[in-house]
């Protein structure tokens, strides 16, 4: 029968044999470049909200005011997760933006929630649709309101990014409030003009590069390029954070301009602004 | 507490990808492949029960003369037509001569008459751009404006002034413009998905 000590032992022997087989795919000092990158970006996510940036990005602050106003007028809400999915044939890009619209799903499904505005999501990958329908669940769940939830909607539209473009535009219902976050391709335009039209608020995001003019000629409010994954942990921003960004984003540009003009000017003419500045 | 599996499952996988990219290793490489098939095989499940369910939730609506009984008809024929081109007995699947008919005369056309709403939706959309936001929105028309002057099919010395002025201003700034967004949406690609990994949640109002 054997014993700790051997089952230790061959654990021992496997890992070391194990790492005898294994080689570097990319070399030293790549692979340390690579953990390093790794090592920065999980600095950066250590502290989630967003450092640089405090303007409203893709109106999302304003979401609670629309989804009063849609409540007042007796109107519903639609959001579509783009045309990437998160298990279709897309490109692993595509497909992050699918899970990066997401959190902007719970955001604006709390606000629906709180509201009592009924929130139709449509996606054409049953992945995504089962992740917005976490989404919904929790929303409801957070605002203590899951009597409401029925009145709330998941579909799928059936596979092909023309699908999602084509039944946008034939069922164009004027929803109070529409969104549209995710990835999107050359069915963007008809996709957003679909759900824009008669909508008294609108909000469209997408990092696809190539359509990023199609959501800003869509939407009012819009989240281009990196907003898009900038906008979740925007959301998580208490005011005081805002206004303490925005107050550093402030002495930032003031200290660029100050050394900037200071250099023209010590250039230009001799004059020392630094001397002044610091009473010499 | 309701999370941690998802997130061990989602931690362990992950960082098992990760390793077996930097390290060359035959039962790390096995391992990820078998895990590589079984997300290919919960796809491939999901888009099964996504079709179930977009068959079953169309046929409740038209039994139940819900919503578009007449759409959800179409709907049902197509998928019915669609399923008998593949599956008759002696058919060769999606490379049968049926299914390929089906889609090069309806499914093709189809998707090309959409797609050929784009300039039209396009003019649409700008003008609508114009009352939303005037000045980013007509300098974006005027940018466009001059890449189209600058495409224009004009022979001669002025032709290939253009050309090469094209040539430059698709190379340096409409590239720098392509590449800075590339570069910020990769970098929050890669800070995204490690949320993810991680479970750091980012909506919470």
């Amino acid at each position: 029968m054997p014993d700790i000590g051997a089952l230790l032992a061959d654990l021992l022997d496997f890992i070391g044999e194990q790492i005898n087989a294994s080689s570097l795919r990319l070399g030293a000092i790549p692979t340390v470049a690579l953990l390093g990158i790794m090592l920065v970006l999980l600095s950066l996510i250590a502290r989630p909200t967003t450092r640089w940036v405090a303007r409203d990005l893709g109106r999302l602050a304003a979401v609670s005011r629309a989804m009063a106003l849609a409540a007042e007028s007796g109107g519903a809400a639609a959001f579509s997760l783009g045309s990437a999915g998160v298990a279709r044939a897309a490109s692993s890009f595509d497909r992050l933006q699918t899970l990066a619209a997401i959190p902007v799903l719970g955001h604006v499904a709390r606000a629906a929630a709180r509201a009592g505005v009924p929130l139709r999501v449509t996606a054409n990958d049953p992945v995504t649709i089962h992740l917005a329908d976490g989404a919904l669940e929790a929303a409801h769940r957070a605002t203590e309101t899951e009597e409401r939830q029925e009145g709330s909607s998941t579909e799928y539209l059936g596979e092909g990014r023309g699908v999602a473009a084509a039944i946008a535009l034939a069922e164009a219902g004027a929803p109070a409030a529409a969104f549209v976050d995710g990835g999107l391709a050359e069915e963007a335009l008809l996709l957003l003009n679909g759900a824009q039209e008669g909508a008294a608020w609108t909000s469209f995001g997408t990092a696809a590069a190539s359509q990023a003019g199609s959501v800003m000629l869509e939407g009012d409010g819009n989240l281009i390029g990196p907003e898009l994954y900038q906008a979740p942990s925007d959301l998580r921003a208490a005011g005081h954070e805002r206004t303490g960004v925005l107050a550093a984003n402030r002495i930032i540009v003031a200290a660029l301009v100050t050394i900037v003009l200071g250099s023209l000017l010590a250039v230009a003419g001799g004059v020392d602004l630094a001397g002044v500045l610091a009473g010499r | 507490m309701r999370r941690s599996l998802p997130t061990l499952v989602v931690v362990v996988v992950g960082l098992l990808l990760l390793v077996d990219y930097v390290l060359i290793n035959p039962t790390l490489a096995g391992l990820a492949s078998g895990l590589l098939e079984l997300i290919v095989l919960l796809a491939a499940a999901a888009a099964l029960a996504g079709a179930a369910t977009l068959v079953l939730r169309h046929w409740t609506d038209l039994t139940e003369r819900r919503r578009d009984p007449l759409g959800s008809g179409v709907l049902l024929a197509g998928f019915a037509v669609m399923l008998l081109a593949g599956f008759y007995p002696g058919s060769t699947g999606a490379s049968d001569p049926a299914v390929r008919w089906l889609v090069a005369a309806l499914l093709a056309p189809l998707l090309a008459a959409l797609f050929a709403m784009l300039f039209v939706f396009l003019l649409t959309a700008a003008r609508k751009g114009l009352t939303l936001r005037t000045r980013q929105t007509a300098v974006m028309l005027a940018a466009a404006m001059v890449v189209i002057v600058l495409l224009l099919p004009i022979g001669g010395t002025v032709g290939d002034s253009l050309a090469a002025l094209s040539g430059w201003a698709i190379a340096v700034p409409i590239g720098a413009v392509f590449r800075g967004l590339l570069i910020g949406v990769a970098v929050l690609t890669a800070v995204h998905a490690a949320r993810i990994l991680l479970t750091v949640d980012g909506a919470d109002d």
